[in-house]
């Protein structure tokens, strides 16, 4: 037998079938499975979509000659497909069973119907369009970025601005304006807010106000007999004020300094305009290029690249 | 011009026509008070008054004058006072203008269609027209008129008895299911188109009657139709029967070509124009969009009733609580005048019934916004009910419709779109008085694509097992080819067949077998019939009439929304744990209870009862006892004390239900009904102990899910034993039924086995 098995053709072997009988292991298991199917209990939507199928499946089927009804009206002529009585117009299948299951109106199903239609029509449109849409997205994701990165760089060159000038006045050198208004050389937070150039008054104002708020949360704190140079009245005793309540008053800014337009119009612009004007500000005043982070010794600037970021990759 | 002075009320133009008809007759009938001036000759004894009328070629004129008196023509008693009342106003009815026009054409032919709209006067004052005209008390023969409804029956006859003077259940009786108000000197009988079907099983040629009258034809209930097959086939053989089909809807041509182009005659309504509006959306809810219509009509539209059509009883109770809420917020706002809110549905007790006929509240103080009444109604207020002073319509377009279908064979009261009919017949209620408004929640697109033209007749939906056991009865073999004027699908034929044969009541070949003669005798579906027309095998018949009267009548639990849970508990103390059939069975016992009878109503008050259903079940009860002792059917019962006392009442049950019968599906809550394979649930009123394999239902009930109602336990044996062509396991599909019951089977079999080797 050995010798003959390179002729056997095993792709093409017929095996027996297995046996039939199932063991009495299978046997076993198959019972303990249709036991939990029966035992499983339905939950509710189970039971109502097999409910549903059930009764589409009824209606669905027809009554035919297996009936016992159909024979004995054959015994009269009936045959499938007829009707019954002389009528030419007479039915041929029972009317079918809608069950409402809502409180809508008349027309509200094919409004529906018709509306998801349409919706379905409006968002394959808008999937096309928004193809179209797509670059300039990206275009609006690049901006946002500049303008967060033109923000962190205006900060840096108002710092830069502050060193600067604060260098300049160790140096006795007078800036253009301190110059020409005739002022003598102060540092920027002992000026007028308003005489500091508007480019870095910001930030100038914003530590003040800081500045000053952790004052008055101080003189709030140290004592209720701390007086506060702006508000307290002479004639007023400590107990009057106790009375009056003035401590728990908190001046953010002298009054003199609450507005400021030219701030104001200055901070309307966007960042990356911002930036622009305070990096010429640096090279006009202080010959310095904020992208070489170099201070040039006259207001060439020689050997630097240009006035945009750009220019120095 | 002498005679005109004569009869003031007379209309000019048919006046000529009498006049010129009567050309050249001796008897010219204008003169005929001339001739009948010595009164004093008259005999006074009944019937003699109208001796010398010739039958079937009076004229309107001779009866007017008999009318008139002083004498009842027809009783010969003199009329009284009330009766002159009501004469006065009867001739202002629309109809009377065409008296003549209409003996013309009834004279003239056999068959005969009228169209008159509601309130016209069809109903009460044809077939008083057709009595003078035809006589039948001294032919011996009585008119029919027949009604889809029995209270339309009772009230009319009521009605045409204080018409004619006389007293009702004499020469003017009803004949409704259960319930006979004639004597033998009836010649006027109203009845349901079912009680004269029933009466065309005893007599195929109705030869009582010399005219039958078909009234509200229009609403072709499933007798009517019937009926009007029959008496079509009937009008062939007898050429001395007159035939009448009365429709209040205008489309009546179709009457009229399925009677081989029988006459019409027409008679307007008193009906004013109405501005119909659409939504211009669909509404979300209908319900909602309802109460909102109303609210706002009331608070911005002038004076004039309102009716809105919703569907069904809790339906409309709901409704009728909002609305009452919101009105009384309007009113105590001063946006509007005080508004009263009535129900109206079949089920609601007569007495409440009749409240929608009361005025509309007056306006708080004098000068005030204009109180008015809202009726809240299922679709009876569409044609059945005229309801004077209502001007405003609300039509969410839907109504409760029974739907039957053979596939499945359920057999249900389904909310549905109405048809184009059935709005333009709700729109018109608004018209009675003067110009009125309908509103329609639906947009006017929706009104012209979905709704259908016509709603279907009723034997469209219907089961027809006792129709086609009555028909069959009747001696009609070849129901294949019987004229309906809609034939239904021939699958509901089928069906219908198949159960009847199953029943037992038909053989293979179709022809009626003496169980299905006898059944047939009952007023009752096959399957009742069957069930107590078996009942003695069992030893129960006693019992199982008490339970075919209860389950003939209306609900007899009551369950008032506010007092659910204490009318739950008092349905518990009747409970048997095997069955609502049982369950009802106990309720009745105690109904009839000496301690129960002292004070029947304040008894049923305190149990949560229907009095009214309890005791018309009592007089249903009387007559089906009546046609079984006529029938020869033993009543027995099996002694309270014997433990198979409620076990046979049981089996009894299987006899006539054989083919309502559900398993449980697993161990789940569903059922699934027996060849249909429908997946059910029990309907939450059941009393049915948990573990309950097999049941019997009464009811196949579809709303948003599938429930079978009235349930009790049963066994499978029984099953087997009682119905065995029907649970011949060859005919079941493979599943878990068909296995159930083999191993019933097995079991039985091997116990059989036992017993024969002991």
């Amino acid at each position: 037998m050995a010798g003959s098995d390179d002729d056997d053709d095993y792709m093409n072997m017929v095996f027996e079938e297995a046996p039939k009988q199932e063991t009495a292991l299978q046997r076993r298991m198959r019972i303990e499975r249709e036991g939990r199917e029966r035992g499983r209990i339905k939950s509710k939507a189970e039971r109502d979509a097999e409910a549903e199928a059930a009764r589409e499946a009824g209606l669905a089927k027809e009554l035919d000659s297996s009936n016992k009804g159909f024979k004995m009206m054959a015994k009269f002529g009936f045959k499938k497909g007829d009707t019954l009585g002389k009528s030419e117009n007479a039915r041929k299948v029972p009317i079918h069973l809608d069950i409402k299951e809502d409180k809508g109106g008349i027309g509200l199903d094919s409004e529906k119907k018709r509306k998801f239609r349409e919706h379905m029509e409006k968002a394959e449109q808008e999937a096309k369009r928004s193809k179209v849409e797509e670059g300039d997205y990206r275009d609006r994701v690049r901006q946002e970025r500049e303008e967060k990165k033109a923000e962190k760089e205006f900060y840096n060159a108002q710092r830069t601005v502050e060193r600067l000038h604060e260098q300049s006045l160790e140096h006795g050198k007078f800036t253009e304006q301190d110059v020409s208004k005739g002022h003598s050389p102060k540092s920027a937070m002992s000026v007028p807010l308003k005489e500091v150039n508007v480019v870095w008054r910001g930030l100038i104002r914003h530590r003040l106000e800081k500045q000053r708020n952790q004052k008055q949360q101080r003189d709030l704190k140290d004592s209720l007999t701390a007086r506060l140079p702006t508000l307290t009245d002479d004639e007023e005793d400590e107990d009057d004020k106790l009375a009056l309540g003035r401590e728990a008053e908190v001046q953010l800014l002298d009054p003199e300094d609450e507005e400021d337009s030219e701030l104001e119009e200055f901070d309307a612009l966007s960042f990356s305009d911002r930036l622009e004007k305070i990096v010429l500000y640096l090279r006009e005043t202080y010959h310095y290029c904020f992208w070489c982070k170099h201070q040039y010794v006259d207001a060439t600037l020689d050997g630097c690249p240009g006035i945009t970021e750009e220019d120095h990759d | 011009m002498a005679t005109r002075r004569e009869h003031e009320d007379d209309e000019n133009p048919r006046a000529k026509r009498v006049k010129m008809e009567s050309n050249g007759h001796t008897d010219n009938p204008y003169l005929a008070h001339w001739n009948d001036e010595p009164k004093s000759d008259r005999p006074s004894n009944s019937g003699d008054l109208l001796y010398k009328f010739k039958r079937h070629g009076t004229t309107s004129k001779q009866a007017h004058d008999a009318e008139d008196g002083p004498l009842n023509p027809f009783t010969g008693k003199a009329l009284s006072q009330k009766y002159m009342g009501i004469l006065k106003t009867r001739r202002d009815l629309p109809v009377h203008k065409q008296r003549h026009e209409f003996l013309e054409l009834y004279q003239k032919s056999q068959i005969l269609v009228f169209v008159g709209e509601t309130g016209s006067g069809k109903t009460t004052q044809i077939p008083q027209f057709v009595c003078f005209d035809d006589l039948p008390h001294l032919n011996n023969k009585m008119v029919a008129c027949t009604q889809p409804r029995r209270v339309a029956a009772m009230s009319v006859a009521q009605r045409v008895a204080e018409e004619m003077d006389v007293s009702l259940g004499e020469e003017v009786g009803y004949s409704i299911r259960f319930e006979d108000r004639t004597s033998p000197s009836t010649m006027l009988k109203y009845m349901t188109d079912g009680m004269l079907l029933r009466e065309a099983m005893h007599d195929n040629n109705l030869t009582r009657y010399s005219t039958i009258i078909l009234d509200e034809a229009h609403e072709r209930t499933l007798a009517t139709d019937i009926l009007m097959a029959l008496l079509k086939e009937v009008v062939q053989r007898r050429k001395d029967l007159k035939l009448i089909i009365m429709s209040a809807t205008l489309d009546a041509t179709k009457f009229q070509k399925y009677f081989h182009d029988a006459p019409l005659l027409a008679v307007p309504g008193r009906t004013h124009p109405v501005e119909i509006f659409y939504t211009p959306a669909p509404e979300r809810d209908y319900v909602e969009a309802a109460l909102r219509t109303v609210l706002q009509i009331h608070a911005t539209e002038g004076e004039g009733d309102i009716l809105l059509f919703l569907t069904g009883e809790e339906e409309i109770e709901d409704a009728c609580r909002k609305i009452r809420i919101e009105a009384s917020d309007l009113m105590q706002e001063g946006a509007a005048g005080p508004l009263e809110v009535y129900p109206l549905y079949g089920t609601l007790p007569p007495a409440q019934q009749q409240k929608i006929f009361s005025s509309a509240p007056a306006p708080l103080k004098q000068g005030g916004r204009p109180g008015r009444k809202c009726i809240i109604s299922t679709n009876i207020a569409e044609t059945s009910l005229t309801i004077d002073g209502i001007v405003y319509v609300v039509d969410p377009g839907f109504s409760k419709q029974k739907v039957y279908n053979p596939r499945i064979r359920v057999e249900s009261l389904l909310v549905s779109p109405i048809s184009k009919a059935s709005a333009q017949q709700r729109a018109g209620r608004a018209g009675r008085t003067r110009p009125g408004k309908c509103f329609r929640l639906y947009t006017e697109a929706a009104f012209k694509k979905e709704l259908i033209e016509q709603t279907y007749p009723e034997i469209l939906r219907s089961n027809l097992a006792s129709t086609v056991l009555e028909l069959k009865k009747l001696g009609i073999d070849d129901l294949v080819h019987f004229d309906l004027m809609d034939p239904p699908a021939p699958e509901t034929l089928m069906r219908a067949l198949e159960e009847l044969n199953y029943l037992a009541c038909l053989d293979d070949e179709g022809d009626l077998t003496p169980l299905g003669k006898l059944a047939s005798e009952f007023p009752l579906d096959p399957a009742l019939a069957v069930m107590l027309i078996s009942s003695p095998e069992f030893y129960c018949s006693n019992e199982m009439l008490s339970l075919t009267a209860l389950l003939s009548v209306p609900q007899i639990f009551v369950r008032p929304a506010k007092d659910r849970k204490r009318a739950d508990e008092m349905k518990d103390l009747f409970a048997h744990p095997d069955g609502d059939h049982l369950t009802m069975l106990n309720v009745y016992h105690a109904f009839k209870s000496e301690a129960a009878q002292d004070n029947p109503k304040q008894w049923t008050h305190d149990h949560f009862l229907s009095y009214r259903a309890l005791q018309q079940a009592d007089n249903v009860r009387l007559q089906l006892k009546r046609i079984m002792e006529r029938e020869e059917i033993e009543l027995m019962s099996t002694p309270f004390e014997n433990k198979k006392y409620y076990e046979n009442i049981r089996r009894a049950l299987v006899a006539g239900f054989f083919m309502q019968v559900a398993k449980r599906d697993g161990n789940g809550k569903s059922y699934i009904t027996v060849k249909d394979d429908q997946s059910v649930l029990l309907h939450p009123s059941n009393v049915l102990g948990q573990d309950s394999e097999w049941v019997v239902y009464n009811e196949f009930v579809l709303t948003n899910k599938n429930y079978i109602r009235t349930v009790t336990s049963v066994k499978p044996e029984w099953l087997l034993d009682i119905a065995p062509n029907y649970y011949d396991l060859d005919t079941f599909k493979k599943g878990e039924i068909k296995n159930a019951l083999q191993r019933t089977l097995n079991k039985v079999i091997r116990k059989e086995a036992d017993k024969g080797k002991r």
